[in-house]
Formats: structure tokens, C-alpha cells, sequence
């Protein structure tokens, strides 16, 4: 199929991301701040993905290398020259929030973008929400292996104390 | 599996988003005009050929050999040489004295105004007091 898409095969590239698209918007969502950015995003991303299919070296996951197009995208759209009112995040008008249902308000994903920044957070969800391996991490996010290690590492410990604190919050005021 | 591991996994799953048929079609849509770039990922290819490393080489011996056939085939420029004698008679003799009451012609007129206004000062004060 890849090889079907780098020659120009737009329906064959459809096909091949299928898949990917739920996963990437979800995680494009995490890194904008309103649901049609990322879905803007999304396009964007899988556009720039067919346009340099040919440039896809078949050694990396597919997956690796759609996420690095991706948070490229999101860095795009996370670092505006100016940042509007509206793009201010607030805990009514975020797309996370508003995709997360009021029974599960404690997501521990939500709290990760305020505790981690771009790039641990990036790291972490392709850890721990793709199941990427280190390797592929540092290639998706163009760092060195040890980088990621360490930095999955705080991030585990940022969010390990995050969630044990809302644990006893939650058994002081059960 | 960790429980922090799980409870991201589970947190992400509890994430609903759907990407719905409008957004579908204008993704289809929009990779329909695209077509891809022919080895848009590598760089342009910068190399020279073979024959402009030979050319360069050889442009850079011929000037090597050229400035050492100059500096060795170059005659010795004969220049005179003053002897002591001349030197003696081509330095200019220098009126010292002249000079240095050139210099310190206005400090002295300054220390000599500077004492004047002294003796006045000295003056108008022991006739103040009235000695």
C-alpha cells in the first residue's frame, strides 16, 4: 500500500491511514486549543504526509514517522506570532475537556498538558497511549534516545506524584 | 503493566473524538489535488563532478610552483646603506631648552598667578584681623 501511495496513488494513501486518523486527531486535540484546529491539523498533517511520500525511508514505522509530521503541525499551530483571546484555553472552552465526559473529569491527560511541556507531554502519549518504543519516540520527536528516556522519566514522576495527590485528596474527602 | 501505564491508556481511550464524514470528504478531497513530490526529502544534489577537483588541484600546484620559481630566480635589490657617519649628520639636532619652555611656559605662568592671588588672599586677612 505504501508503495501503491508513493506512486501517487491518493486512494491507496487514503486506505493506508485509515486507521491512523482517530489516533492522531485525538492526540492533535491534546495539542490545540479548539476542536477545528486540530481537525485543521489533521488535514494538514495527512496532506504533507502524501506530498512527501516519496521521502518515507520504509525503515521507520509508518506511525513514527505520521506522528512527526503531526507534531510538527501541532507546533505550528501551538506557537502563533499572535496569540488571539480566542485561542486562550479556559476550562470551558477546551476541546480536551469537552471530549472527555463529566463522569471521567479526573483524565490524568488533562492534567499532563499543564504539568509536562509540548515535547514531554508528546513523549508520553506516544509512550504510554500509541505504545511506541523509545527508539521510535525519539525518532517521531527528533531527539536523541537518552533525551527521551529522561524525559519519559520525569514525566512518569510529574504525573505518578499527580496522581497519587489526587488519590488522597479524593480518600480525605471520601 | 503499571498502574500509571494503565491509567494513561485507559484516560486516552476515554478521549472520544470522531472524525466525522465532512472532514472526511475534505481530506479526500484535499489529497486529490495534491500529488507527490519526486524525492522532496533529500536535498539538492550539491556534488561537483571529477574533473573540477583535477582542475582545482592543478590551478592550485601551477600557482605553488609559480611563487617559488619567483622568489628563488628574483635578483637581490642592492640598497644603500647609511654609514654611522651619515646617520649622525641626518639627525636633525633638536633645541631641548626651547622646547621645554615651551612646554611649561603657561604652568609657570599659572603658578605664578596662583601665588600672587595667595599674597593678596594673606594680605586681606591679616588686615582684617588687624595684625
Amino acid at each position: 500500500m505504501v508503495r501503491a501511495a508513493q506512486a501517487g496513488s491518493a486512494d491507496a494513501f487514503a486506505e493506508l491511514v485509515h486507521s491512523y486518523r482517530t489516533r492522531l486527531l485525538r492526540f492533535l486535540l491534546t495539542r490545540c486549543s479548539n476542536y477545528a484546529d486540530a481537525e485543521d491539523a489533521l488535514q494538514d498533517t495527512l496532506i504533507n504526509a502524501y506530498r512527501y511520500i516519496r521521502s518515507y525511508d520504509p525503515r521507520w514505522r509508518f506511525s513514527t514517522w505520521l506522528y512527526r509530521i503531526a507534531i510538527r503541525n501541532a507546533a505550528k499551530l501551538h506557537t502563533p506570532d499572535v496569540v488571539e483571546i480566542g485561542d486562550l484555553r479556559d476550562e470551558e472552552s477546551d476541546p480536551l475537556l469537552q471530549c472527555i465526559s463529566d463522569s471521567e473529569s479526573e483524565n490524568l491527560w488533562a492534567n499532563a498538558r499543564h504539568l509536562l511541556n509540548d515535547e514531554v507531554f508528546s513523549a508520553m502519549w506516544l509512550r504510554y497511549a500509541e505504545d511506541m518504543s523509545v527508539n521510535d519516540i525519539s525518532k517521531a520527536l527528533d531527539r536523541s534516545v537518552s533525551w527521551t528516556k529522561v524525559n519519559l522519566l520525569r514525566g512518569r514522576r510529574a504525573l505518578d506524584a499527580e496522581m497519587n495527590s489526587a488519590g488522597k485528596e479524593s480518600q480525605a474527602y471520601g | 503493566m503499571d498502574k500509571l501505564a494503565d491509567r494513561l491508556r485507559q484516560d486516552a481511550d476515554k478521549i472520544e473524538v470522531t472524525v466525522s464524514d465532512e472532514l472526511d470528504h475534505r481530506i479526500a478531497a484535499s489529497l486529490r489535488s495534491v500529488t507527490p513530490q519526486v524525492d522532496s526529502g533529500v536535498a539538492p544534489d550539491s556534488r561537483r563532478p571529477a574533473l573540477f577537483w583535477w582542475a582545482s588541484s592543478l590551478t592550485g600546484v601551477a600557482a605553488a610552483v609559480a611563487v617559488i620559481v619567483i622568489v628563488n630566480t628574483q635578483q637581490p635589490v642592492e640598497t644603500s646603506t647609511p654609514t654611522p657617519a651619515n646617520i649622525v649628520a641626518a639627525v636633525p639636532v633638536i633645541d631641548w631648552k626651547t622646547e621645554t619652555a615651551m612646554l611649561t611656559g603657561q604652568l609657570q605662568q599659572e603658578l605664578d598667578d596662583l601665588e600672587s592671588d595667595i599674597k593678596k588672599a594673606e594680605k586681606k586677612v591679616r588686615e582684617e584681623i588687624g595684625l
